[in-house]
C-alpha cells in the first residue's frame, strides 16, 4: 500500500460549526489509493466533524484538502460527488418522506441514465431494498436505514467512500455483514475511510487506523499495531472484550 | 398521482373531513331551527333572496371550494419555500398582489404610469397575454429575490429568525411600493360583467368556472412535478434533508432557485384569479391573505407538499360556510379558530408526520 499514490490528503484542518468555536484543531490525514482507513476516538472527538469537513458540509477555516493532487478545500458536497467521493452520514442518512427507490434515485442524481443498471447491482448487494422499493424510508428500522444509506452512496460508484459508523445500531450478525461488505467494496478498488465505535472489529479489517482526540489526529499506525498499543487500550479500547 | 402518499395519511385526512362534515350537518340542523325561530330581519332577507336555507349552505360551500383552490395556489409556494429553506416568507402575500397588479398594468384601458416617470400611457393588452406576462414577470421577480437576497443570506448562514425579519421588511417595502405605484383603490382586471349561470342551487359565473379549472390544472401540475419528475423528487429530497441532498450530488441552491421561481409564479396566478373572482384587488389584499396562507400551510402540515392544498380547502370552506350563520367580518376569525382546534388534536397538522424518535 505504501507505494500507492496519495489520493486524499487533509492537512492541518481547522473547522467548526459556530463562529469562533473550532471543533477540529489541526487534523491531518494521508490516504493512499485503495486503502481501508479506520478512524476511532472517544465520543465528541470530532470524527464526524472531520468527515463532514472533508466533504464540504462543515466550513474549513484553515488547512487544505486535496483529492488526487487537486485542491478540494471547501468545495460543495455535490461537486465532490461529481469527483467520485461518496458519504454516508452517521445520522439522518435517508430521506424519510421518499420511498426506498426514490432515495436510491437521489443517490444517482448526477448519473440518472445509469440508474436502472445501478439498481440491478444494488439488488445483488441488498435484495431486501429492491423488494421493498416502494416503502417510505421514514418507516424503516434503524438497520434498514443504514442499508438504504449505504446503497445510496454506492449508486455513483465512488472512488473514495466516507462511512460514518456504518455498523451503529445493527445486530451482531448485521455488523459482521457490514464489515465484510465494506472490506469487499474496498477490495474492488474503492478507497474507504470509516469512522467506527466498534473499534476492535474496525481495526482488525483496516489497513491503517487513526486515533482522533479533541479535534486532532493523535496518531496513526496499522490496525494490528493500534490493537496492541497499550495507550490505545487504556484510553479507548478498554480492557474488557476480545 | 399520489401513489406514494401513504394510505394511512390519506385515511386520517379523510377522517378529519368526515368529522368536520358531520359537525357541519349537526350545526346546520340545529342552527337552521334556531334561524327559523329568530325574527332577525337581515337573516330573513338573505334567506329570501337565495330561496331556501339549504341552498345558501351549498352556495357557500361552493364558494369555499373556489376560494380554497385560489388560496391553495397562493400558499403552495409558501409551503415549498418553507420546506426547502426553512424560511417563513412574510413577503409572500405581496407576491400575490404583485402578479395581479402587473396584469392590471398591462391589461387596463385606463392610462397607467410607472413610479418616478412623469408621463402616462396605456398598454391595453388582452387579459390572457397580460396575465401570462404578469406571471412570467413575477416568476422572474422570484428568481431575482432569491439571487440577490435569499441565496446570499443562506450562503452566509444567516439564522432563520434574522431571515424572517428581512422578509417582514421586504413585505412592508413591497406593499408600500405597490400602493405608491397603483394607488390605494382596488383595481379590476376586466371591465366586462361575468354573467352568472344557475346550476341547481349554485350560481356561478363563467370566469369563476374557468378560474377553478385553471387552478385545478395548475395544482395537479405541481403534484405531477413533485411526484413524477426527477427535479420534483429532488425538491422533496431537499425538503427532507438539504445536507443529505447535497451529499447525494443534488445542487441544493439550484433546486431552491427553481422553488422560488415556481412559488412566485403560482402566487401571481393565484393573485390574478383572485382579482377576477372577487372582481377587483387592492394593494394590500395579498398582505391580508398572508395570515390565511400561513394558517392553511400550518393546518395541512408545515412543509408537507400537499399540506397547503388540504389546509387551503378547509380554511376556504370554513371561512365561506361560516358566513351562513356569522357576520362575514368574522369569517377569517372562524377559520383561525378551526386551525387552533385541529392543531390541538393533531399538533403536526393534518398531513404532517409526527417525527419518529430514534
Ligand atoms: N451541528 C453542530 N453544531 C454545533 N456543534 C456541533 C454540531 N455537531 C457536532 N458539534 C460539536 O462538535 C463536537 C464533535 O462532534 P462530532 O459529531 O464530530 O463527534 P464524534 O467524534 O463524531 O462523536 P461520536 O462518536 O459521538 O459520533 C461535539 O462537541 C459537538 O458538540
Ligand atoms: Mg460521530
Amino acid at each position: 500500500m505504501t507505494d500507492h499514490p496519495v489520493i486524499l490528503d487533509a492537512d492541518d484542518l481547522i473547522a467548526g460549526y459556530l463562529p469562533g468555536i473550532n471543533i477540529l484543531n489541526g487534523c491531518s490525514m494521508e490516504v493512499r489509493e485503495g486503502e481501508l482507513i479506520g478512524i476511532i476516538g472517544p465520543n465528541g472527538a470530532g470524527k464526524s466533524t472531520f468527515l463532514k469537513a472533508l466533504f464540504g458540509l462543515v466550513p474549513v477555516r484553515d488547512g487544505s484538502v486535496t483529492l488526487a493532487g487537486e485542491d478540494i478545500t471547501n468545495l460543495r458536497a455535490d461537486q465532490l460527488v461529481k469527483r467520485g467521493v461518496g458519504f454516508v452520514p452517521q445520522t439522518n442518512n435517508v430521506f424519510p418522506s421518499l420511498t426506498i427507490e426514490e432515495n436510491l434515485e437521489m443517490g444517482a442524481y448526477q448519473a440518472h441514465k445509469s440508474f436502472k443498471k445501478q439498481m440491478t447491482k444494488i439488488g445483488d448487494l441488498f435484495p431486501v431494498l429492491v423488494e421493498r422499493k416502494n416503502q417510505r424510508a421514514g418507516s424503516l428500522s434503524g438497520g434498514e436505514r443504514q442499508m438504504v444509506a449505504m446503497a445510496r452512496a454506492l449508486m455513483m460508484d465512488p472512488q473514495v467512500l466516507l462511512l460514518d459508523e456504518p455498523s451503529a445500531g445493527l445486530s451482531p450478525v448485521r455488523q459482521d455483514e457490514t464489515f465484510v461488505r465494506t472490506r469487499d467494496i474496498n477490495r474492488t478498488g474503492v478507497t474507504v475511510i470509516m469512522v467506527e465505535q466498534n473499534a476492535r472489529r474496525c481495526l482488525q479489517i483496516c489497513d491503517r487506523g487513526y486515533v482522533l482526540d479533541q479535534g486532532t489526529s493523535a496518531y496513526t499506525a496499522t490496525g494490528q499495531e493500534l490493537l496492541k498499543d497499550p495507550k490505545v487500550i487504556e484510553l479507548y479500547l478498554g480492557t474488557l472484550g476480545a | 398521482m399520489l401513489a406514494t402518499l401513504d394510505r394511512r395519511t390519506l385515511l386520517k385526512a379523510a377522517l378529519v373531513f368526515v368529522i368536520a362534515a358531520i359537525g357541519f350537518v349537526a350545526v346546520v340542523t340545529l342552527g337552521g331551527g334556531a334561524e327559523a325561530a329568530s325574527a332577525d330581519p337581515e337573516v330573513a332577507t338573505t334567506a329570501a333572496t337565495t330561496a331556501a336555507g339549504g341552498n345558501i349552505l351549498l352556495q357557500n360551500l361552493f364558494n369555499g371550494v373556489v376560494f380554497g383552490l385560489l388560496l391553495a395556489l397562493a400558499s403552495v409556494g409558501l409551503s415549498l419555500i418553507y420546506g426547502t429553506t426553512g424560511l417563513s416568507n412574510f413577503a409572500h402575500g405581496e407576491m400575490v398582489t404583485f402578479g395581479a397588479m402587473i396584469t392590471f398594468f398591462l391589461a387596463t384601458q385606463q392610462p397607467v404610469s410607472l413610479p418616478l416617470l412623469p408621463f402616462s400611457f396605456t398598454v391595453g393588452l388582452p387579459l390572457i397575454p397580460a396575465a401570462l406576462i404578469g406571471i412570467s414577470i413575477s416568476a422572474g421577480f422570484g428568481w431575482l429575490q432569491d439571487k440577490v437576497i435569499w441565496s446570499q443570506l443562506r450562503r452566509r448562514r444567516v439564522a432563520m429568525v434574522q431571515q424572517m425579519i428581512v422578509s417582514i421588511g421586504l413585505s412592508l417595502a413591497l406593499v408600500n411600493l405597490i400602493q405608491w405605484w397603483i394607488g390605494g383603490r382596488p383595481v379590476r382586471l376586466t371591465t366586462s360583467i361575468d354573467p352568472r349561470n344557475q346550476y341547481g342551487p349554485i350560481s356561478v359565473g363563467n370566469v369563476t368556472l374557468m378560474s377553478m379549472a385553471i387552478a385545478i390544472v395548475a395544482l395537479l401540475g405541481v403534484a405531477y412535478f413533485l411526484q413524477r419528475t426527477r427535479l420534483g423528487r429532488a425538491t422533496r429530497a431537499v425538503s427532507d434533508n438539504p445536507a443529505l441532498a447535497s451529499a447525494s450530488g443534488i445542487k441544493v441552491d439550484s433546486i431552491i432557485r427553481i422553488v422560488w421561481v415556481m412559488a412566485a409564479g403560482l402566487a401571481a396566478l393565484g393573485g390574478i384569479l383572485l382579482a377576477l373572482y372577487q372582481q377587483g384587488i387592492g394593494f394590500d389584499d395579498g398582505t391580508q391573505l398572508l395570515l390565511l396562507m400561513f394558517a392553511a400551510v400550518t393546518l395541512g402540515g408545515l412543509g408537507h407538499p400537499y399540506g397547503a392544498l388540504v389546509g387551503s380547502l378547509i380554511i376556504g370552506i370554513v371561512a365561506e360556510v361560516s358566513t351562513v350563520w356569522l357576520p362575514p367580518d368574522l369569517k377569517f376569525a372562524t377559520a383561525l379558530g378551526i386551525l387552533i382546534v385541529v392543531l390541538l388534536f393533531r399538533p403536526q397538522g393534518i398531513l404532517g408526520k409526527s417525527e419518529r424518535v430514534g
